[in-house]
């Protein structure tokens, strides 16, 4: 598996993490006060909190259950209640590859091969949950194995698929610059509409 | 003011936020709703025949439904007022009968359809996601507008509670942010399951 969308740029403000998931990886992405976007697990070392439910202060993400501040390499920089110790370098957060590229958010589980997929002259519209597997969305477009496809329409739609589970999966739509994003969100709706009563 | 009040219930809920961000106090009268079911005593009852809860006494004024106590709470606060409002009170009531429904067959064993009020909840939070989503193209972050009126306040609980009914919310980008507006209102309060903000809501 290479880069697979995880958000869009519009939807992750400075000093936000939010939750988010490949299969069955659990992700933290969150954003630093200077910018910066990173693809963490979603669970803190200490106490396997998920640390989408805690807060970025600065350049660093914080557990929400004790604190545990960890820098942008993901290593643990400080403890609330051990403020004198500089605690030992394999207290760390799994890290993932992570990239921002045309307003899309991409991450990679293993090491990426190239660079995000190319997006051509579209720009983002917005993210959707659908009740199908990303397997299933891809097939359906006779493109098996893919997750981004370039289905065209009047909006010259292309669909960056993030596998959730089995059932699920989320759709990042890009479309036409220019186009009217509205017709387009509707025109998705009834995509959805479709792929979800096409399931057996 | 007299909040005959529930912790755990969205609808009070509701009636206490809205308050609070107008900065308007209430005394809140704790109800047992669960396990005792207090809001069908015969006191209760004798002030809310229809035996619900949340109640809201103001001297002789008595309101039982929480959309009226939003446009009374609101009544010399137009700011917080839009000719839209009425439909998403409506929109609200039925939040709270799928999602609110699936909460309390969660949380407290009500009798449901579990995955009926699931599915219906699920419909629901995708037409509020495709109607903020729309907002933002049109750069207002609220569902009437650019500030938050009580369509808001009465569509927030249910939503933002849905988690407590098995209905994920992860992947719905414009319900979260619209969320975090709401959390990062001047006065906001929190009840069990909606926490405040703590990340900062303008970092440097």
């Amino acid at each position: 598996m290479n880069w697979i969308a995880v958000g869009l740029k519009q939807d992750l403000p400075l000093g936000v993490v939010i939750p988010s998931r490949i299969e069955d990886t659990e992700l933290a992405i969150w954003r630093s006060a200077s910018g910066e976007v990173r693809a963490w697990s979603d669970r803190c070392p200490h106490r396997g909190m998920r640390l989408s439910h805690g807060f970025v202060r600065g350049n660093a993400l914080s557990c929400i259950y004790h604190g545990w501040q960890y820098s942008e390499n993901g290593s643990c920089a400080y403890i609330p209640a051990h403020p004198k110790l500089t605690p030992p370098d394999t207290i760390c957060v799994p890290t993932y590859d992570c990239a921002e590229t045309d307003g899309v958010i991409w991450a990679a589980l293993q090491k990426p091969l190239g660079a995000p997929p190319a997006v051509s002259s579209r720009r983002p519209v917005r993210s959707m949950p659908v009740a199908r597997s990303a397997r299933a969305i891809a097939a359906y477009f006779n493109a098996p194995q893919s997750t981004f496809l370039e289905i065209g329409s009047d909006f010259d739609v292309a669909l960056a698929l993030q596998p959730c589970t089995a059932a699920h999966c989320v759709v990042h739509a890009l479309a036409a610059r220019g186009a009217d994003r509205k017709a387009v969100s509707r025109w998705l709706e009834a995509l959805r509409s479709d792929l979800e009563e096409s399931a057996p | 003011m007299i909040l005959y009040d529930y912790v755990l219930s969205a609808s009070c809920y509701k009636i206490r936020l809205m308050a609070a961000v107008l900065g308007k106090p209430l005394s809140l009268r704790a109800v047992n709703f669960h396990p005792a079911r207090e809001h069908k005593s015969a006191e209760m009852l004798a002030l809310n025949p229809k035996g619900t809860l949340p109640v809201l006494q103001d001297d002789d004024l008595v309101l039982t439904d929480s959309a009226d106590m939003l446009r009374y709470l609101t009544a010399d606060r137009r700011e917080w007022r839009s000719p839209q409002d009425d439909q998403w009170l409506a929109f609200a009531s039925g939040l709270n009968d799928s999602l609110g429904l699936a909460r309390l067959h969660d949380i407290l064993g009500y009798e449901a359809d579990i995955d009926a009020a699931r599915a219906s909840g699920v419909t629901a939070l995708r037409e509020l996601e495709a109607h903020l989503t729309d907002q933002r193209f049109d750069g207002v972050g609220f569902l009437t507008g650019a500030t938050p009126t009580i369509a808001d306040i009465a569509c927030f609980p249910n939503t933002a509670l849905a988690p407590d009914g098995g209905v994920v919310l992860d992947a719905y980008p414009s319900l979260r942010l619209w969320m975090r507006a709401i959390r990062s209102l001047p006065g906001f309060i929190e009840m069990p399951g909606i926490h405040r903000l703590h990340e900062l809501a303008h970092p440097a």
